[in-house]
């Protein structure tokens, strides 16, 4: 087989496919967009180069938003890694200690992941009704009428309307890759631990913890990335809306692209949203491999 | 025996590559062409299952198919805003294999942006040879005119119309809809009083609250001023458009809008007035039929007028916006434009029959059993001096965007009349 390595021409031919597949999915498409954002360009009549004028446009001007919708995904980011992925740890250590019903309660916790973003986003929106919707319902039934919102219409809670079913849909995500860790810690280590009279808050702080390092990492790339790039549950609850309050640099692509015609603006925000994703998780690894 | 493994593996991979390069060969024979075959043609629609012109599109196909044996029609139908993504996606980097030979479009800029590239095909030789003055008047073209040349093919005529339960209005002691802008605020009055919701619209779709501004601001500066400031021949800049963002704001605030529609969609709206919670919806006239259809005495009329010094109560916002087009690459461009102006004018014959809206095309057909309603918006569309294009229709997408979120601005208060036109002065002139 390392004879097999060493020829050059058949490492070559193998990876080829590959390397085709993985130019022309991705980076030939991010190449056209960055290429494309340096123009005017409506998406049918002729390209006018304009260097990087999208770029600055798209930085200063306030019809465009795109500071605020930056803004939006940095705090989405924030809430997934401080709330979202404790939340998601704490259910992986105490399903991996092998409690009563475990696989029933991972099904259900899983459960949101495998459901469609659509049926999801529809859901939420009959729990937001503000007539019938559960929420109001629930609290008018306890006497809190005043608490009662608009939900998704009231630019004060809109955003946090919204944040909430996508925390909670990737929770059961994250969970899950984190009980895989948390399952591979070797029993004798925790076995160790405890005849050496460790608390279970110890045994998950010193063993447990460390030991699934790599995988927080990565669900901190995961969760960081997945926020910048959000996109489908705030299209169908409140697509950017009201008044952009809940926009975000994907909707605000998608509008620049099919509703305002600037493909041009468009790629640019596709440009920047790369880079950021690719900044993020390459500030993550800095971070991680310091601690290390 | 490493080296026959490896070329094992290497043969193995031969089919995948193959695979990965197929495309370049020979192109299977087109849909079309050969005497005697079957012509399949592909139509792109809005017309989903909930939307009110589906029956006419199906029945339209239907009888062609049935006039026309060697031709079938493949008819695709998409949600309305996902469509709007969707034909420009596949207009900007679509093949001519992924392009519809028909499509639905709206015309105005929407149309032009696609005749501007030469996606669309000329249909003026097709109305030259087959069709005259009488049975499509060319102004009913205006809206597919691009440097003179016919692009599009009229499937409706609609304009924004005030709907009112009568039931409703009962109630708060009104026997007929309101004529006077001083009446109709006496009329919400009543209603409010009454504990019954004046008006519904859908904040989560802002050409919803385009059909409450456009006929507020229209009343107040006239069709033809209007008119040029769609096209942008004129400023924004007009103290009357700000007194009429002024006065929308404040039947808003005097509670007529239903305040839950900030957060709903125009279906879950129009919903709310069909059953009865809202006296008053305003939209467009394709929702006639289901009006007529509801559990309660309805009637039709127009929002009064708001200054008779610049305009009149015979003007109305709308006309024929919704079309066919014919893509202009295609593999059976002649077929498919014959196809696309005889499907039109039949979609706009049974839209009419089944109050869809009004017809574009002349009718030639028995209309003695139409519905009521639709019968009084016909009136009103008699008497009307000017007709004015949808805001969003009339203007390029860009601009159209930009003022779209002006609309949604004054929808939610956070803009009053001056900032309206102060904003749009600056963003759009």
């Amino acid at each position: 087989m390392n004879k097999l390595y060493n020829n050059k021409w058949y490492v070559i031919i193998f990876l080829l496919p590959a390397l085709i597949l993985f130019c022309g999915v991705l980076i030939a498409p991010i190449g056209a967009s960055a290429y494309f954002s340096f123009f005017d360009w409506n998406g049918f009549t002729d390209k006018i180069f304009i260097g990087f004028s999208n770029y600055k446009e798209l930085f200063t001007s306030d019809s465009i938003g795109f500071m605020k919708a930056l803004g939006n995904s940095l705090l989405l980011a924030a809430l997934s890694v401080f709330l979202q992925l404790p939340l998601a740890l704490g259910l992986a250590l105490v399903l991996g200690k092998k409690i009563k019903g475990e696989r029933i309660f991972l099904s259900v916790y899983f459960m949101p992941v495998l459901i469609s973003t659509v049926v999801i986003g529809q859901l939420w929106l009959k729990i937001y009704n503000p007539d019938y919707g559960v929420l109001n319902v629930a609290l008018r039934a306890v006497g809190l009428d005043n608490l009662t919102r608009i939900w998704l219409g009231d630019k004060a809670t809109a955003l946090g309307a919204v944040f909430v079913p996508i925390l909670w849909q990737y929770v059961g995500y994250h969970m899950l890759l984190l009980y895989a860790g948390v399952k591979s810690v070797p029993t004798e280590l925790r076995e160790a631990a405890m005849l050496d009279g460790a608390t279970d808050g110890q045994v998950n702080r010193y063993i447990v913890l460390p030991y699934i390092k790599p995988i927080i990492k990565i669900s901190v790339i995961f969760a960081v990335t997945g926020s910048l790039k959000s996109f489908d549950l705030i299209y169908v609850l409140t697509n950017g809306g009201p008044l952009h309050t809940t926009e975000v640099p994907s909707t605000l692509m998608i509008s620049m692209l099919f509703l305002r015609n600037r493909y041009g603006m468009g790629s640019t925000i596709a440009v920047l949203l790369i880079l950021l994703c690719f900044g993020f998780a390459l500030l993550i690894n800095l971070v991680f491999k310091e601690e290390d | 025996m490493k080296k026959i493994l490896a070329f094992i593996l290497v043969l193995c991979m031969v089919p995948f590559m193959a695979a990965c390069g197929g495309g370049g060969g020979e192109q299977p024979a087109s849909d079309g062409g050969g005497e005697g075959e079957e012509v399949t043609l592909k139509l792109w629609c809005i017309a989903t299952e909930s939307d009110a012109n589906r029956p006419a599109y199906l029945q339209a196909i239907e009888d062609y198919e049935a006039a026309h044996p060697g031709v079938k029609i493949e008819m695709e139908a998409f949600e309305n805003e996902s469509y709007k993504t969707k034909i420009k996606a596949a207009m900007t980097g679509g093949s001519s294999e992924d392009l519809p030979d028909i499509f639905f479009t709206w015309g105005g800029a929407f149309l032009g942006d696609f005749v501007e590239a030469g996606k669309v095909a000329c249909l003026d030789d097709i109305y030259a040879n087959n069709y005259t003055e009488d049975q499509i008047p060319s102004v009913m073209l205006n809206n597919t005119t691009y440097g003179g040349k016919h692009y599009g093919v009229p499937t409706t005529f609609n304009i924004v119309a005030m709907f009112a339960n009568m039931d409703l209005l009962a109630q708060a002691g009104w026997d007929k809809v309101p004529e006077t802008y001083e009446d109709l605020i006496k009329c919400c009055d009543d209603l409010v009083a009454a504990g019954i919701i004046p008006f519904g619209c859908a904040g989560s779709e802002t050409w919803c609250v385009t059909e409450y501004l456009e006929p507020i601001i229209l009343k107040s500066i006239g069709y033809e001023d209007l008119g040029k400031i769609f096209a942008g021949e004129a400023t924004w800049n007009d103290p009357d458009i700000a007194k009429a963002v002024d006065t929308m704001q404040e039947m808003i605030d005097k509670g007529y809008f239903d305040p839950s529609g900030v957060a709903l969609g125009n279906d879950e709206v129009k919903a709310n007035f069909l059953a009865g919670k809202t006296a008053f919806y305003q939209n467009g006239s394709w929702n006639t039929g289901e009006v007529a259809a509801a559990d309660f005495k309805s009637a039709v009329a127009m929002f009064p007028l708001m200054n008779a010094e610049r305009s009149t109560v015979n003007c109305a916002i709308g006309g024929p916006s919704d079309h066919l087009a014919v893509y202009a690459d295609g593999a059976n461009v002649e077929l498919a434009s014959e196809v696309a102006v005889a499907l039109g004018k039949e979609i706009c014959h049974y839209n009419y029959l089944n109050a869809v809206g009004l017809p574009a095309w002349t009718p030639d057909y028995d209309t003695s059993s139409l519905e009521p309603l639709m019968v009084d918006i016909g009136n009103i569309v008699n008497q009307c001096e000017g007709l004015v294009l949808f805001g969003d229709t009339a203007m390029s997408a860009d601009p159209a965007q930009i003022y779209l979120d002006y609309v949604a601005k004054v929808y939610g208060k956070e803009i009053d009349g001056q900032g309206f036109i102060d904003g749009l002065t600056k963003d759009l002139q």
